[in-house]
């Protein structure tokens, strides 16, 4: 009998950060998105309410959310921008912030309420940064969670409420943990419409490894609660990139993703000062051939073995990469044309989807095996690829869906 | 020293002198019971002992014994509970007394005519799947407003069950391990029948575990298996402790239909949810259970 995961309505959202400048409503204009996670750090407040009605004047169907990224109150030294400018914010809290029912349900309630006349889709919960399922950050997240709930049931005529988490990759290695964590955010008094999660990676690098255990519990964790059956709650999952479409595939409703590397995944590191400096991103192409966002030189090496024509995503964006003698010589591509490219691409990816979770694994298992021949293939023929551009992460997908088939009962078909 | 009250009929008419037509019927556990007419209606009349003396019966400070803690405990469900689907509080509430020395309670329930689920699997085996399904919505029934009360019941099993004459309704009984999710709990430990035990109740010692109606589904669905297949689908006799324990939270039954032709698919794939190893993983409402039953 085949799961069938909530309807198809919504799939690529763009995650917002510092300056977007014509980014987004070129993704709209582009078709390759259906909304925006807004990030409360990179807008003032009245900008984004500006921007938002901006957005709903010009695009009438896209759904937006307001990330008002309150996990930042407890990082030291915070690079917070803009957000000492929102009401509920206030840097510095540790844990005794938290103690008393009272300040978590002003927290809850501070932060809901600066939501509820934004004009967006769904109200996120306040929420902090844990490493564990099983320590004390983990429990005052369930607190404001709870508390979210209460103060949303006495808001009137609110939007739906999605309950925010965001944990460590490394929380995801204790299943009995997770475990606990569903059922309690599975009882029947929990009245959300559903979940904002997002995985504080491990390493600062950007690539697309995910250990597998620890991929197969996020998957599990993403169906367990989106998919129809048991649970048929609404997942939204942040800072995904291409494992957002694995994320799709077993129930999530959305998955955001920006327009640099660190949009794009989220690294706690990001949210504190830093020493200025660092050179910026290398251009990439993101090829759904290889499930991955390769470097534009890798790309040339590739036309030059007279094989660019594997690699490429077939979506509109391609014709600005391939209008001159080569990737490198192609002068309409630049960094403002390879971030709509990877939502374009993303967004492909997930139209052949079908809603059908073993359906959909089965065939994403089958573009991973694809891609590694692939990576062979042009291996072969002395095109080499950087660490983060390799095929490592296919080693990680593979047993992560893998294991993940085997915990939700689902056998690959 | 038995744990049981030794009574008389006449003691007992003393006691309750609005019955009438009072004979002895059962003794187990930590109660006995009679059964005896009040009105026009037929009630049990349950007994138990208490390990305290008449003097301290003022004494509201006196912390209550377990067997006390317990049939309160019991006696505030059956008369707050809405389904008619639970067994019904008496018109003698929870009383305490001596009676020959002895600290007794007693109080008097609805009698139910009729046989147990346990009785009648003995007699007739498997169930057809229309009965699994009328089962499965009235004892459904009694857990949501188990539930609406704050409470678990953690006994479920075709014993606790009665088949009600004339109108062949399920009804569960014996809510005296029932456990208040907001107050304490009475015991220490996992506490019910094993077999029928969800996989939370194992783990009940740790405070973190999740113990809700979800586990009431669970002993449903053994029992639902049970009915549907007239076999445990975790339980032999030559089963350990760690054994049982380790079926429950870790084996997988076959679904029903492989193992009774014709047995509908989607019957059976409603008892594996109820099994599922997680709360997670079962019917995260009764009205949910409630809905896909009647679907069937």
């Amino acid at each position: 009998m085949p799961l069938v995961r909530y309807e198809l309505l919504m799939a690529v959202l763009i995650q917002h950060g510092h300056g977007k400048s014509n980014k987004i409503t070129a993704a709209f204009d582009n078709g390759s998105v259906n909304g925006v996670v807004f990030g409360a750090r990179n807008e003032k407040p009245d900008s984004l309410r500006a921007y938002i009605d901006e957005i709903h004047d010009n695009y009438e169907d896209c759904e937006l959310f307001f990330d008002p990224q309150f996990y930042v109150s407890t990082l030291t030294p915070p690079n917070d921008r803009y957000l000492p400018e929102y009401p509920y914010y206030e840097s510095g809290r540790s844990a005794s912030d938290f103690t008393g029912l009272r300040h978590v349900r002003r927290y809850a309630k501070d932060t809901l309420q600066f939501q509820a006349d934004l004009g967006v889709s769904a109200l996120l919960s306040p929420t902090i940064i844990f490493d564990s399922f099983s320590d004390r950050w983990h429990q005052i997240a369930l607190n404001l969670a709870d508390a979210s709930l209460e103060c949303h049931a006495g808001l009137t005529d609110p939007p739906p409420l999605l309950l925010s988490f965001v944990f460590a990759e490394a929380a995801l290695a204790d299943t009995d943990e997770v475990n606990r964590f569903l059922d309690t955010v599975t009882q029947d008094e929990w009245n959300m419409a559903g979940f904002y999660f997002i995985v504080a990676r491990s390493e600062m690098a950007y690539h697309q490894r995910f250990e597998p255990s620890r991929l197969a519990q996020y998957l599990y964790l993403a169906h367990v609660l989106g998919a129809e059956e048991p649970n048929g709650l609404r997942v939204f999952c942040g800072y995904t990139d291409f494992v957002g479409i694995l994320l799709r595939a077993v129930g999530a409703e959305a998955f955001a993703t920006g327009w640099n590397h660190s949009l794009r995944q989220f690294h706690r590191g990001n949210f504190l000062q830093r020493r200025p400096g660092g050179r910026p991103a290398r251009e990439r192409y993101s090829s759904d051939r290889l499930l991955n966002s390769i470097l534009l030189g890798e790309l040339q090496s590739i036309f030059e073995v007279g094989q660019l024509d594997e690699v490429l995503s077939n979506v509109s964006l391609d014709d600005q990469i391939t209008s001159g003698s080569g990737p490198e010589a192609a002068t309409n591509w630049n960094r403002a044309v390879s971030q709509q490219h990877h939502w374009q691409t993303l967004g492909a990816m997930d139209d052949r989807l079908s809603g059908d979770v073993q359906s959909d694994l089965h065939n994403i298992v089958e573009w991973l095996q694809n891609a590694d021949g692939l990576y062979r293939e042009l291996e072969a023929v002395g095109v080499q690829f950087e660490g983060n551009s390799g095929r490592d992460h296919l080693r990680d997908w593979l047993p992560g869906i893998a294991e993940f088939q085997r915990m939700a009962g689902l056998t690959s078909s | 020293m038995s744990d049981l009250p030794t009574l008389t009929l006449e003691q007992i008419a003393e006691l309750i002198p609005e019955a009438c037509g009072i004979e002895s019927l059962d003794k187990g556990g930590q109660k006995v019971v009679f059964r005896g007419t009040i009105g026009k209606t037929q009630y049990a009349l349950k007994f138990a002992k208490v390990p305290i003396l008449p003097d301290d019966l003022e004494n509201e400070d006196f912390p209550m014994s377990d067997v006390a803690a317990r049939a309160q405990r019991e006696v505030e469900i059956m008369r707050d509970c809405k389904s008619r689907y639970m067994v019904k509080l008496g018109p003698v509430g929870l009383q305490f007394t001596t009676v020959n020395d002895q600290a007794i309670l007693y109080f008097s329930e609805e009698f139910v005519t009729g046989q147990d689920l346990r009785a009648i699997l003995q007699h007739d085996g498997r169930f057809p799947p229309r009965e699994i399904v009328k089962l499965g919505l009235h004892v459904t029934d009694a857990i949501q407003s188990l539930w609406e009360l704050g409470k678990v019941h953690r006994d479920i099993k075709p014993g606790n069950i009665m088949r009600r004459d004339p109108s062949l309704e399920y009804v569960l009984l014996d809510a005296g391990l029932a456990f208040d999710i907001v107050g304490e709990s009475l015991s220490i430990g996992p506490v019910g029948t094993p077999p029928y035990f969800s996989p939370e109740q194992f783990d009940f010692s740790n405070r973190r575990t999740v113990l809700d109606f979800r586990s009431d589904l669970f002993s449903l669905g053994v029992t639902m298996y049970e009915m549907a297949t007239d076999q445990h689908p975790f339980w032999k006799r030559e089963d350990t402790s760690r054994s049982l324990f380790n079926k429950i939270t870790m084996f997988n039954p076959d679904p029903p239909h492989k193992i009774v032709p014709d047995f509908p698919e989607k019957l059976s794939d409603i008892v594996m949810r109820m099994l599922g190893k997680s709360p997670h993983l079962r019917y995260r409402r009764c009205q949910q259970l409630i809905d896909a039953l009647s679907e069937v």
